[in-house]
């Protein structure tokens, strides 16, 4: 087998060549319900981390995956910096729920990767998009054991269809990160 | 040993000598589990996501950019050899002076009106890609004291599923500062170093107007996962 290439970080300048217009909205081939998914990124000494760059991938409304795109978009996928508040927020469609090839109950969720100068290789996790009961057959849920809650996304009681939810990357309620 | 520590290049993420690691770097373990199952498919992105003059970095401008014109291709592929095709390979780099268009960088160094340092291509149909730039500068940064950054571009791979996403950095051969470079050397395995480092290859370039240099680049097989196969 060939010798990977190894990650790097992304570093402070990363918005000259990662930049796409409207990144932060997704694609879709189908219509769906929709969602906004937003919150702000912390380091270890509780600060905002403004240099961070959030990419996320999901099923659509349907609960597979994205083929394609309607547009001169890839569908599923969105990408978007934080901005100076250290603040991300995207706007798509509410995934649908799916079944692992073992039968697994995968509650909606959305796949995230995070990339940031101090980051030698980008951060994996998943936001889920259930009450922490439905949540509760999730795989890395289940496996995050004390750490689940901070897995699950918090609906805004005022705003509907937008859920709040944080990445802190140290500290006491450290996100529970994925070995990816 | 893990199943794939074999092949487990990558650096960690608490790295004392790269000080922003400090406060960034997550402190509990990381959680093992099996792949969702969209993760071993990926975003597709359309032909018309990229234009062809994207892969050309010094036509941006009024006239050319200065710095030493060059040549950068290669081919991706995936650890099993196969070609990673029509999947989207983005690059950015600072000017030749060794300075980013990009408002947080202060070095005391001249913008180049006729450079951006962004570009962007779909590969080909055997994991090719070619892009015309000008080879960037280093440049110093805060991390410790004399400390400079080597020559580098990066670049942002998409592969051909989620599970293959890559961002890292292409250094030049024979670069003075790549033994002190503490991003360099966070990778702890040569070979894998090594792997960061293109080659010159005078005849991809253009004779009497840029110089050639190769860098071919491996991802993750895209059925590869932290639990083995």
């Amino acid at each position: 087998m060939a010798i990977r290439t190894p990650s790097q970080t992304i570093g402070p300048f990363f918005h000259v060549g990662l930049k796409w217009e409207g990144g932060e909205k997704v694609a879709f081939q189908t219509a769906g319900t929709p969602l906004v998914l937003t919150g702000r990124v912390y380091d270890g000494s509780g600060a905002v981390i403004a240099d961070a760059l959030i990419e996320t991938w999901q099923a659509g409304p349907d609960g597979a995956a994205p083929r394609g795109g309607p547009s001169a978009k890839a569908a599923g996928y969105s990408r978007a910096a934080t901005d100076s508040e250290g603040r991300y927020r995207i706007e798509t469609l509410m995934p649908g729920a799916c079944t692992g090839p073992g039968g697994e109950n995968y509650p909606p969720q959305i796949h995230v990767t995070i990339f940031a100068r101090g980051l030698l290789k980008a951060l994996r996790t998943r936001a889920i998009l259930a009450d922490a009961e439905s949540a509760r057959t999730d795989p890395l849920v289940q496996a995050a054991g004390a750490r689940a809650a901070t897995l699950i996304a918090a609906r805004d009681p005022k705003n509907a269809g937008t859920w709040h939810w944080d990445i802190r990357f140290q500290g006491k309620d450290e996100t529970a990160f994925i070995d990816a | 040993m893990s199943p794939r520590d074999r092949t487990d290049v990558d650096p960690p993420y608490d790295y004392p000598p790269y000080k922003s690691t400090k406060l960034r770097a997550p402190k509990q373990p990381l959680i093992r589990v099996a792949p969702h199952p969209i993760e071993t498919a990926g975003p597709v992105f359309p032909q018309t996501f990229v234009k062809d003059a994207e892969a050309d970095l010094t036509t941006w401008g009024k006239g050319a950019p200065l710095g030493e014109k060059m040549i950068l291709t290669g081919r991706i592929t995936d650890e099993d050899g196969k070609p990673v095709t029509h999947s989207l390979l983005e690059l950015w780099q600072c000017n030749a002076s060794g300075r980013y268009a990009h408002p947080v960088d202060q070095h005391d160094a001249p913008l180049d009106p006729n450079f951006l340092g962004q570009g962007k291509v779909l590969t080909g149909a055997e994991g090719e890609y070619r892009f015309v730039t000008v080879k960037p500068g280093a440049y110093p940064w805060r991390n410790h004291p004399w400390a400079w950054r080597p020559a580098h571009i990066h670049l942002s791979l998409f592969g051909n599923a989620y599970s293959q996403r890559l961002i890292t950095q292409l250094f030049f051969p024979g670069d003075p500062l790549l033994p002190i470079d503490p991003v360099f050397n966070s990778v702890s395995d040569a070979s894998a170093r090594e792997r960061m480092v293109c080659t010159l290859d005078l005849e991809q370039g253009v004779e009497e107007v840029a110089l050639g240099y190769r860098f071919d680049i491996v991802l993750r097989g895209a059925n590869a996962t932290p639990m083995g196969h």
